[in-house]
């Protein structure tokens, strides 16, 4: 029991002051027309609900004309583009009919790694001067069996020294 | 949260809850017709939200906003209201309905200080729990129990004779 029981209790006795007759009615009016805007919000077309529509509409089709493009880039691009280290021999064709079952030859890399320029050199017996260039690379020979599709490569080291004439001018 | 109730049931629950939501008002609002103005207006925004009836919190929410809204608005109303309130000793409509012995606890209550009487209202005529105060007032349920408290011991003071 709390000390305010009594107090509550003739707190509860007072009556609040009752609303004016007039107070029903308005509320009555401005549901009714609450009711009558929804409806005729149903019923009537607005213009900015169409403006609206039209700027979704501009907005759907250029996302979807974007997507076109990327769509057609994407069609004409290459597969795969597979950068150039050195040289790469085409694999030789087999001729229609030819296939059984032997490796033969599929491709040929040959990556350089390094190149030194050694300077003028006189070759034997030459009285003019050759540049001797050196290189140093890595090949592959690669071999594929048509039927199997087994396949044999072989890597090895390799030096190149290349003796380019030089001019006297 | 969607209201139940069909749009002809607010016939029924107006009535019910008018009274509480006018003395509700009034605290802000001296003049009646303001106060039925401000509790039209809320219901009726209240109402067509479909907001579930049965959520009082928000409804008295509704109303606190809508005549704080009123007050800010016509503010040079209301110190004319207020000074002629001065010169007269009091409000110039009563909140309650006139009963001889109960005159004294009537104007104890309409001297309160806002905040505790504003849940005084909501919990003795209202019938709201702390937990619908503080929801509707934006205050913790304790601080909510404490104004109720502070404004019972106020009016048990304000009666004591002399």
């Amino acid at each position: 029991m709390n000390d305010f029981s009594e107090l509550e209790n003739e707190l509860k006795k007072l009556r609040p002051a009752p609303p004016s007759p007039e107070l029903f009615s308005r509320v009555e009016r401005a549901l009714a027309d609450v009711t009558k805007e929804n409806e005729s919000a149903d019923n009537v077309v607005r213009p900015d609900r169409f403006r609206i529509n039209w700027v979704s509409l501009g907005l759907g089709l250029a996302a979807a004309a974007v997507l076109l493009i990327v769509a057609r880039i994407e069609i004409n691009r290459p597969a795969k583009q597979i950068p150039a280290v050195a040289s790469v021999t085409p694999a030789p064709r087999a001729k229609p009919g030819a296939i059984n079952n032997q490796l033969v030859p599929a491709g040929f890399t040959q990556v350089v790694y390094n190149t030194r320029d050694e300077g003028l050199h006189f070759a034997d017996g030459s009285a003019q001067p050759m540049r001797r260039v050196r290189y140093r690379t890595h090949e592959t020979l690669q071999w594929r069996n048509a039927a199997t599709g087994a396949s044999l490569r072989v890597s090895y080291p390799s030096e190149q020294v290349e003796l380019i004439p030089v001019s006297g001018q | 949260m969607d209201n139940v109730a069909t749009h002809e049931d607010w016939k029924v629950c107006f009535p019910q809850f008018a009274p509480g939501l006018l003395l509700f008002a009034r605290q802000w609002l001296r003049s009646s017709a303001d106060a039925e103005d401000v509790v039209q207006e809320a219901f009726v925004r209240f109402w067509r939200r479909n907001h579930n009836i049965e959520n009082r919190a928000l409804l008295y929410a509704t109303v606190r906003s809508i005549a704080l809204d009123f007050v800010r608005r016509d503010s040079r109303r209301a110190r004319r209201e207020a000074d002629a309130s001065s010169e007269t000793g009091g409000l110039v409509e009563p909140q309650f309905e006139q009963l001889d012995d109960s005159q004294p606890l009537a104007t104890a209550v309409e001297r309160l200080p806002l905040d505790q009487r504003e849940v005084l209202v909501m919990k003795i005529w209202d019938e709201l729990t702390f937990a619908e105060i503080a929801a509707a007032l934006g205050i913790s349920q304790n601080t909510a129990a404490s104004r109720y408290r502070y404004a019972l011991v106020a009016l048990k003071k304000s009666l004591q004779p002399q």
